[in-house]
């Protein structure tokens, strides 16, 4: 995974985009390893369109189809640079709109752009439910914790 | 919109202690008790973000290589 190769073509693109999933607990202090950039985009045709000609120097193709097989858009997608799963609504918090409410700037990779805060963080690893996102709960609500304190 | 920044040090010590030495009842202590890895929490606190996210684009690039080369073997 090339996340400040991805995050950085983004900016550059001026694609709207919250980072959510591993990459955002990494922000936040995160000692897990992710293997993909989980980001949330506005459904604005302009905005799609910047995604799409972003990235389309790196070959995005859906994952787990063979290479051959004619590009479909997916919202999972492995690329040149790495597997990024685009969302356009995530479970527990809703659209690109309702995210901006729980964002913060991030400074990183010589960029900055929004990333989920903690708390909602936690309420999207929660609402996701999957095996993968319950088991990070606790230290995300650890990390949640000391910095409270 | 806020920024998220490095942990002031005040901030880090304050983190440090509530995350060695958990307070019986709480979160922190209900993670070290389902096996988080408390110490791997003060290492990363002490980065800054960007330093964060360096680190894990050097390990998960790292980890790929080696589950390419597992998969080649097996």
């Amino acid at each position: 995974m090339q996340p400040a190769r991805a995050l950085r073509v983004l900016c550059d693109a001026d694609v709207d985009f919250v980072v959510i999933g591993g990459v955002s607990a990494t922000f936040h202090g995160s000692a897990r390893v992710t293997y993909d950039l989980d980001i949330c985009y506005a459904r604005t045709s302009t905005n799609l369109r910047r995604l799409a000609e972003a990235l389309a120097p790196f070959h995005p193709r859906p994952r787990g189809f063979p290479a051959e097989l004619p590009f479909v858009w997916k919202k999972t997608l492995r690329t040149d640079i790495g597997e990024i799963d685009l969302l356009a609504e995530v479970a527990g918090l809703g659209s690109f709109a309702d995210l901006q409410q729980h964002s913060i700037t991030v400074h990183a990779f010589d960029r900055q752009f929004a990333t989920l805060d903690l708390p909602a963080l936690i309420q999207a690893k929660r609402a996701a439910g999957r095996e993968k996102d319950l088991s990070a709960l606790p230290e995300l609500e650890s990390l949640l914790e000391a910095g409270d304190l | 919109m806020k920024t998220l920044r490095p942990l002031t040090p005040e901030q880090l010590a304050r983190a440090e202690a509530a995350l060695l030495h958990p307070s019986p009842g709480s979160r922190i202590e209900a993670a070290k008790n389902y096996g988080v890895d408390l110490t791997l929490l003060v290492e990363q606190l002490r980065l800054t973000p960007d330093e964060r996210a360096r680190k894990l684009e050097l390990a998960s690039t790292a980890l790929e290589e080696v589950r390419g080369i597992a998969r080649r073997r097996s």
